[in-house]
């Protein structure tokens, strides 16, 4: 279905064998992977991510100014450093996350994930407090603070 | 509407061309990644606003929409791959007081 509305909006016209070519496509994709996806839609989960969102884009918009600064700054002041992170999160999902939020946000970058251990590059001091504030794993820890631990 | 568009567009060419000056000016591979990123998050966002804009309401719309959450979704996976391939291969990150 979803895979449908795609086509069609991607093809965007509307004559009979391009609707019947897609529909035909798209069911033979969804036959050909029913096999093998463990993607069960969870709409509270889904809420509460799409809720986050424009929080994260705030976010994204601030230190993109901030690192705009940094950039045009006669001097160059900048203090690049690696941190290493340790978070509570228990799930593969809130991890993902968690590192995606933070490469997403400029002057901080995911350099290595394993399990709940991150280790995290910042361009300086003002990024660096984004990452050990820890003011996004909370709130995406109160994301998943339903769902079955799987890590 | 169009000058909105116009608005949006120039905002977004001033964030590409201050990203391409940070790629010039930062010391090494991780630090230059940042300034890539500062390209998608806001300079691309900002260049498909305006053409959203100019676009109006029809399907190219949707279309730029879908571009937009598929850049928001490979940017940051692409980032830490560039990134975490420097780590791995043994490249020293940058600090202040080297040259």
């Amino acid at each position: 279905m979803t895979l449908f509305v795609f086509w069609i909006l991607l093809s965007a016209s509307f004559d009979w064998i391009h609707l019947s070519l897609g529909l035909a496509c798209s069911f033979a994709v969804a036959w050909l992977n029913s096999g093998h996806s463990p993607f069960a839609p969870k709409f509270r989960l889904w809420l509460r991510v799409s809720l986050y969102l424009p929080w994260l884009f705030y976010k994204i918009v601030q230190s993109s100014l901030h690192l705009s600064k940094l950039i045009l700054h006669p001097a160059l002041p900048i203090d690049p450093q690696m941190i290493s992170v340790e978070t509570k999160l228990n799930h593969h999902a809130a991890v993902v996350l968690l590192g995606n939020s933070i490469t997403l946000t400029p002057g901080t970058i995911t350099a290595e994930v394993d399990r709940n251990h991150l280790i995290v590059h910042a361009m300086d001091k003002v990024s660096k407090e984004d990452v050990t504030s820890k003011q996004m794993e909370l709130k995406i820890a109160d994301i998943f603070r339903d769902e079955k631990p799987d890590l | 509407m169009g000058i909105l568009s116009i608005i949006f567009i120039v905002a977004g060419l001033f964030f590409l061309i201050v990203a391409a000056i940070g790629v010039i000016r930062f010391p090494d591979v991780y630090s230059r990644s940042h300034a890539v990123s500062l390209t998608d998050s806001l300079g691309a966002f900002l260049m498909l606003v305006g053409i959203a804009l100019h676009e109006g309401l029809s399907i190219n719309m949707l279309k730029i929409l879908v571009v937009l959450i598929l850049l928001y979704i490979l940017n940051p996976v692409i980032a830490h791959a560039t990134v975490r391939a420097a780590l791995r291969s043994g490249l020293k990150p940058w600090q202040k007081g080297d040259s």
